[in-house]
């Protein structure tokens, strides 16, 4: 249970973080940069969308359908196991992808993204975390 | 109030919100023994309902609290909500730990209500 909390928590700071730059973005506003002041770089970068799509919508999927799955697997519904599995893959695919966002800003755009950070690491832990469960 | 920290606070109401409502929603029948017995003649429903009723409206408010829009309503509903749970279910071990959520929705409250 402390486990599905840790996630559970952590995919609510993820929708949290991500809904900052999707009011950011469609304000035409540089989000608040932390940590240097690359983030706005990254985030109008080329990189910036898959398949169309932008990247902060897709983390607010990601993290809303995290939240979703870990919900359910805590109100113990009859298909718990194929859902946790399920879970697992999100966690494993969300962790490769954060890798290669990182890649990207470290070595290709030679600029660092507070945020893009933050959801990285956000990602990273729930699947230590979920490795634990 | 510091953005940064308004932003804590709004983030880890949501969290609190969220997680009570999901675990109301997994066992109501036991979360129903915070209802103060005075109170359980005059309910129009069974205490489960009024349980599971909680969990939903839990849920809800936590997030409408982490999608940040028109925050003044989820806190609004929030501060309500704690003020009757304090009434309801009297202080005891468990719920006074809700003064502080009170206070904190309060201050969230205060923080996001419209301003001429």
């Amino acid at each position: 249970m402390t486990a599905l909390a840790l996630i559970f928590t952590l995919a609510a700071i993820g929708i949290a973080e991500t809904r900052y730059l999707i009011t950011k973005r469609m304000e035409g506003n540089a989000p608040v940069c932390f940590i240097g002041q690359d983030c706005h770089k990254v985030l109008v970068s080329r990189y910036n969308k898959i398949l169309g799509v932008h990247n902060d919508i897709l983390g607010l999927l990601f993290y809303l359908s995290v939240g979703f799955i870990t919900a359910l697997i805590v109100l113990e519904v009859p298909t718990s196991l194929p859902l946790v599995l399920f879970l697992g893959v999100m966690l494993f695919v969300g962790s490769l992808m954060s890798i290669y966002f990182t890649y990207l800003q470290g070595v290709v755009l030679n600029s660092w993204c507070f945020w893009c950070l933050m959801s990285a690491m956000t990602i990273w832990l729930m699947t230590i975390v979920f490795i634990f469960i | 109030m510091n953005k940064a920290s308004f932003h804590i606070l709004r983030v880890g109401l949501a969290i609190t919100f969220l997680w009570i409502g999901l675990l109301i929603l997994k066992d109501p029948v036991a979360w129903s023994g915070y209802i103060g017995p005075w109170l359980l003649p005059y309910l129009p429903v069974g205490a489960k309902e009024i349980m599971l009723t909680t969990a939903f409206f839990d849920i809800i408010v936590g997030l409408w609290l982490l999608l940040d829009y028109k925050l003044w309503i989820p806190a609004g509903l929030a501060t309500l909500h704690l003020g009757t749970v304090i009434i309801v279910a009297g202080i005891n071990a468990i719920t006074v730990r809700d003064i502080g959520l009170f206070a904190a929705s309060l201050a969230l409250l205060f923080e996001t209500f419209p301003r001429k």
